[in-house]
């Protein structure tokens, strides 16, 4: 809400600068977002007299003028307005001014004259909407003095909080002023003066929906004449942000910034019959509204109708039909209360919201409806004239009383956790317009509203009643009344005090494992990255990276489940619509950035979340995704470079198996094809216990890449579900003891078809292992002469070894017998010796 | 042939080898002098074949003679042959000089993105006061959201949180953490300290100050006696362990599921509270928003709100990291340019 000074001031002293005052009402919860110099934009421009006005010579249209400014000779100015004439005081632009807008005025030539600046108009500077006519200043306004000194102002633009609705003006920010500063409100004296016939012989009103429409006061004036508002009206609107229209349409816009009271003006001769009906509009029933917008009406909107028909949306925009026009005479004066939830939901169906709309949408005061009918009345008769009829059309006249609130003093301490007496209390509460009186024990405390009310028994506690001025919607429970003494005592006397109380139990934290894989992977040179979870529809589409369901090596207590798409229905943009299943399209696109920048090495990873929907319910679980392109170390003066591939992926992946506790994963081929490179992906798995690891390794297919228009040659990826990046899952890691007796190496170089796996390999010589084979480990892979083509070996160190005795050579022969027997059988290998 | 003269000859002998041996250069020369002179066959040896033409009494005094001799030989070839070594080694260690100003060679070494970073820091700070980190989760339903917040569909207050809805009825993408306080507060009971980090996401265009996907760190605490000077010594130590040794203050806010609701300012990080463009001269910073935990919403929580208070606090990741680490534009963090990301070594 923008708030001019000047126009603040009429109804409370300010005695505090403005930067004092924005920081007493920001303290008091009336955050000052900013504060305007008004007239900071109008620069050498001063008050002149017109001492000659005279056609120019050249162009009809065109005046010369002279004209004194104050001191030095009098300037000749060209001007092109018609409502100038000598003696008048008017805005100069001096040579070298400088207008809103930055529009800066120079000596210049016009028609063969030259003109030393610039008659202004109120809308050249901003200030009033008239274009036409300069605008004309009081008679007595000082010669030469500066506009800025005359018309200049600070505007504060003050953050009114949702639920207090009622300081949505300049009063209720005034008595916000008053509480803050001791000062007391004036009220502007609101009298009319009745000389016309009894509004009922002009106006009737019929409320059909009475809960939509809990007060109606209507007046109305004959005989106005329609114009311009005076300037100092126009200037306070153009201040708070309001485009001065007319005089009328001025009046209900300045009660609303005044009292924070919409109503509506209709032309009179508009409403048929003088019949106001409100009621909920019937299926296919249209109006265009001022915006010249023609609506169909749904059932439920709330409207304003004639006996023909919709004149308006109630509390949201009225119809172009009954609009005030410059042919009005006959006015009628809507000021009504309507149902909060209602506005807002008509406001939101039509996309309709206006400054009058956000007001009802916060409750207005029932006794508002009254004295804004008779405050816009009031300015109409003042400002367009007419005749105003007797009396008001009132739906409602009964205005309910204040609301008594019990609370206990005891209570609001403790909340707070100050110490402050009931004496102060209760004259904190004052210094807001809330009188207190003494409580009764046994009194009904409320200690929440709706939706979930709770009324307790004060029963022996001390208690204060709180008598709650009616504009005050907000303070319904004892916490409400709690803020308040707070907030005036004010926030910043919190005392700071560490919490005394008991502490909870022990819980494991669930950052504890993706933190131990972050500082890991961070270790080997890979660089986190945080991307987004809504990505676009094509991602998947482009990627087509399979679920967990079609890799079975996968552990089940990791497998992410299968499902469909969670789509956003109401996205800012198709690009970030679908929340994600997968990380590596987005891995992708952090690639492609990077490589746009001239970064063609890049090692990321990114621990976040995939979501599907599942039988109906959403499901969201936590993977880690690799990406490895480039160089794992990038050439340098002492080595030279050596690209990321397959392993540098496994080795990661394998370390990560390490620290969690796992033995090394299993790895099946996956020979399926794009997105992945058909001889180089893989599913991995390894479980133990509560931790797991499962998941995919791959070199990308040359097509996948050039999807991303990538220009990396090769683009490793990695997607593994760990058990424990979701929920914590501590693991306790048990000792060896170090052995006693030494432990025997043996070699065996296997020589298998190409076919067969370094996997199959592995595990068939752990099989035929028996107990004294402690470990096994490869140490070369060759091919070429003398074996054949289709051949490769492998060989592998094996550590043999007993708990209880050194093995003796037979012990260890008979072992290694085994497992070449087994090599030969299972696998149709033989050894090199 | 007499003791005179064989002497003589032996002393000769010495003399040769002790000066050939020093002017040998190279420790290999040495081993050949030791044969040529020492050896079975060796020259000493030669001399001594003369031995038997003498008369016995001298042979003793010949032997000694030899002995000194050849020790002394023996002596000269030990000494020069440290010497030479040392000479070789110098000369080795002379020729592997290397520029040791040169750069070492790059351990690889990843970074890590601020946003875990910067929730870390903070699990870290609320971690010492027994708070535990809870997670919830990031699609949530619309009561959980807003309604069991006390924020009621057709709430105005619901402008402040403009959301985005997904294809399951009733759901959407939670707007800010908050929704974890009932969480937490049905599935555990008083004493309660929660802290509850996460995603969140809201209908905003993207600028350098706004996102659609965005962090936040929600706090939670609930007890008998927890008051609103608790959630004020908390902070402070929170904004001290964070910014430093600054003035920090409470002021009203407001939020539907808190009363009273605050608003916690830290004295400004760049000008110290002098005023600057980045306090818009106010000399304050908004760091998070708190409040004390409204009575509709412990219910909801199944808590009696006669017997148990608390407070309850949430806080931008993005806007603490920026304040942090005088990061200018939202748009750094989900963007991941490696020229930003490497900046956090
Ligand atoms: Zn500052």
């Amino acid at each position: 809400m923008r708030v001019p000074l000047s126009w603040l001031r009429e109804y409370v002293d300010v005695q505090l600068s403005p930067e004092q005052l924005a920081e007493r009402l920001t303290l008091l919860g009336m955050e000052v977002k900013g504060l305007e110099r008004w007239g900071a934009d109008w620069r050498s421009v001063v008050v002149g007299e017109l001492l000659t006005v005279e056609k120019h010579p050249h162009a009809d249209r065109l005046h010369l003028t002279t004209v004194n400014v104050g001191s030095g000779e009098p300037l000749h100015i060209v001007c092109g307005a018609n409502n100038i004439a000598p003696g008048q005081r008017v805005p100069v632009a001096l040579p070298g001014a400088v207008l809103p807008g930055d529009r800066r005025i120079e000596r210049t030539e016009k028609m063969g004259i030259t003109s030393e600046g610039m008659l202004c108009s109120g809308d050249e500077l901003h200030i009033t909407s008239d274009a036409e006519g300069i605008l004309i200043l009081p008679p007595a306004t000082p010669l030469g003095l500066d506009l800025s000194e005359l018309y200049g102002d600070v505007v504060l633009d003050v953050d009114v909080k949702p639920n207090r609705g009622d300081a949505l003006c300049l009063l209720g920010l005034a008595r916000e002023v008053a509480a803050a500063t001791g000062a007391t409100i004036r009220w502007p004296e609101i009298k009319v003066e009745e000389t016309g016939g009894p509004v009922t012989a002009k106006l009737r009103v019929e409320i059909r929906e009475p809960e939509l429409c809990p007060r109606f006061v209507g007046r109305w004036v004959s005989q106005a004449k329609i114009g311009p508002s005076p300037d100092w009206v126009q200037m306070r609107l153009q201040a708070a942000g309001m485009r001065p229209v007319s005089n009328v349409v001025d009046a209900a816009n300045y009660v609303m910034l005044e009292l924070g009271k919409p109503t509506h003006t209709f032309n009179g001769a508009a409403v048929k019959d003088g019949i106001i009906i409100v009621r909920r509009a019937l299926a296919g029933e249209r109006l265009e509204t001022l915006d010249h917008v023609e609506r169909e009406l749904t059932p439920d909107t709330l409207i304003i109708a004639d006996p023909t028909g919709p004149i308006g949306i109630a509390g949201i925009m009225g119809g172009f039909d009954s609009e005030i026009t410059d042919s009005t005479t006959e006015i009628a004066i809507e000021s009504a209360v309507f149902d909060p939830v209602s506005i807002r939901r008509t406001g939101h169906r039509y996309a309709l919201r206006s400054e009058a709309s956000l007001r009802f949408e916060k409750g207005q005061e029932s006794r508002l409806a009254r004295i804004g009918a008779d405050r816009v009345a009031q300015l109409t008769l003042a400002w367009a004239g007419g005749v105003l009829c007797e009396g008001r059309v009132d739906s409602a006249p009964t205005e309910p009383a204040a609301a008594r609130l019990a609370f206990r003093p005891a209570r609001v301490n403790k909340l707070l956790g100050a110490d402050i007496s009931v004496d102060e209390q209760r004259s904190l509460l004052r210094r807001v317009g809330v009188e207190t009186e003494e409580g009764a024990s046994g009194m009904r405390v409320q200690v929440a509203a709706a939706p979930k009310p709770l009324v307790v028994d004060s029963g022996s506690e001390p208690t204060v009643v709180a008598v709650v001025p009616t504009w005050r919607r907000d303070l319904a429970i004892e916490a409400d009344l709690a803020e308040e003494i707070a907030r005036v005592r004010g926030y910043e006397t919190t005392a700071a005090h560490l919490p005394d109380t008991l502490m909870p139990a022990y819980r494991p934290t669930p950052l504890r494992v993706r933190e131990l894989i972050r500082q890991t992977l961070a270790g080997v040179g890979l660089s986190e990255v945080v991307t987004h979870a809504l990505v676009s529809p094509l991602d998947e589409a482009r990627l087509l990276w399979p679920d967990d369901a079609a890799a079975p090596a996968v552990p089940e207590s990791v497998a992410a489940p299968s499902g469909d798409d969670i789509v956003v229905t109401n996205p800012l943009s198709a690009q970030h619509s679908v929340l994600r299943r997968h990380l590596i399209a987005s891995l992708l696109d952090v690639l492609s950035l990077n490589e746009r920048q001239g970064r063609p090495d890049v090692a990321i990873f990114e621990i976040g979340k995939g979501y599907a929907r599942i039988d109906g319910r959403p499901r969201e679980w936590t993977r880690l995704a690799i990406l490895l392109t480039g160089a794992a170390e990038p050439a340098a003066w002492n080595r030279v470079a050596r690209p990321y591939d397959l392993d540098d992926a496994k080795g990661i992946v394998e370390l990560v198996c390490r620290r969690l506790g796992l033995s090394e994963p299993t790895y099946v081929p996956d020979p399926r094809g794009f997105p992945f490179h058909p001889g180089r992906a893989l599913v991995v798995g390894q479980e133990s216990g509560s931790e797991a690891v499962g998941g995919r390794v791959a070199e990308l297919h040359p097509d996948a890449v050039a999807a991303w228009d990538l220009r990396a040659q090769r683009v490793i990826v990695a997607e593994v579900a760990i058990g424990g990046l979701d929920v914590a899952a501590p693991t306790r890691m048990h000792v060896e003891p170090i052995p006693r007796f030494p432990e025997v190496e043996r070699d065996l170089a296997v020589i298998v078809a190409e076919s067969r796996t370094a996997a199959e390999v592995h595990s068939t010589i752990e099989r035929h292992g028996g107990v004294l084979l402690r470990r096994v480990r490869l140490f070369d892979l060759y091919r070429g002469t003398p074996l054949a083509a289709t051949e490769k070996s492998l060989a592998y160190r094996l550590v043999l070894g007993a708990k209880d005795r050194t093995l003796t050579e037979a012990e260890v022969d008979a072992a290694i017998v085994a497992v070449r027997k087994g090599l030969e059988v299972d696998l149709d290998a033989h050894l090199r010796t | 042939m007499d003791f005179e003269s064989l002497s003589g000859d032996l002393h000769r002998l010495m003399d040769h080898a002790l000066a050939e041996i020093a002017e040998t250069a190279d420790p290999a020369a040495l081993d050949e002098l030791q044969i040529r002179y020492l050896g079975k066959k060796g020259d000493l040896t030669a001399v001594l074949r003369g031995i038997g033409a003498l008369p016995p009494e001298d042979r003793p005094r010949v032997g000694a003679v030899a002995n000194e001799i050849g020790e002394a030989v023996k002596a000269a070839l030990a000494e020069r042959g440290t010497e030479l070594r040392s000479v070789v080694q110098a000369q080795r260690l002379a020729a592997e000089k290397v520029d040791v100003t040169l750069p070492g060679r790059t351990v690889p070494r990843g970074t890590l993105h601020p946003i875990p970073e910067t929730i870390a820091a903070i699990a870290e700070v609320f971690g010492q006061f027994g708070f535990m980190v809870y997670e919830g989760p990031e699609i949530e339903d619309d009561l959980t959201n807003f309604q069991m917040l006390n924020i009621a569909p057709d709430h105005p207050a619901r402008d402040l949180w403009d959301t985005l809805y997904v294809d399951i009825p009733g759901h959407l993408l939670r707007t800010h953490t908050s929704p974890g306080q009932i969480r937490v507060m049905q599935s555990t009971r008083p004493p309660i300290r929660a802290l509850l980090p996460g995603r969140c996401f809201r209908y905003e265009a993207v600028d350098a100050s706004h996102g659609f996907e965005f962090f936040q760190v929600e706090g939670l605490m609930v007890d008998e006696g927890t008051s609103m000077a608790d959630l004020k010594g908390l902070l402070d130590e929170f904004a001290h362990a964070l910014f430093g040794p600054r003035k920090t203050r409470f002021r009203p806010g407001y939020y539907p599921f808190t009363e009273p609701s605050v608003a916690f300012d830290v004295e400004c990080v760049v000008c110290g509270g002098v005023g600057c463009p980045a306090c818009s001269k106010t000399g304050w910073m908004t760091i998070l928003g708190a409040g004390m935990v409204h009575p509709v919403v412990l219910q909801y929580g199944g808590i009696d709100p006669e017997r148990y208070q608390g407070f309850a606090f949430g806080m931008g990741v993005e806007r603490i990291s920026n304040l942090r680490h005088a990061v200018p534009d939202l748009r750094y963090y989900l963007e991941n340019d490696l020229r930003f990301l490497e900046q956090f070594r």
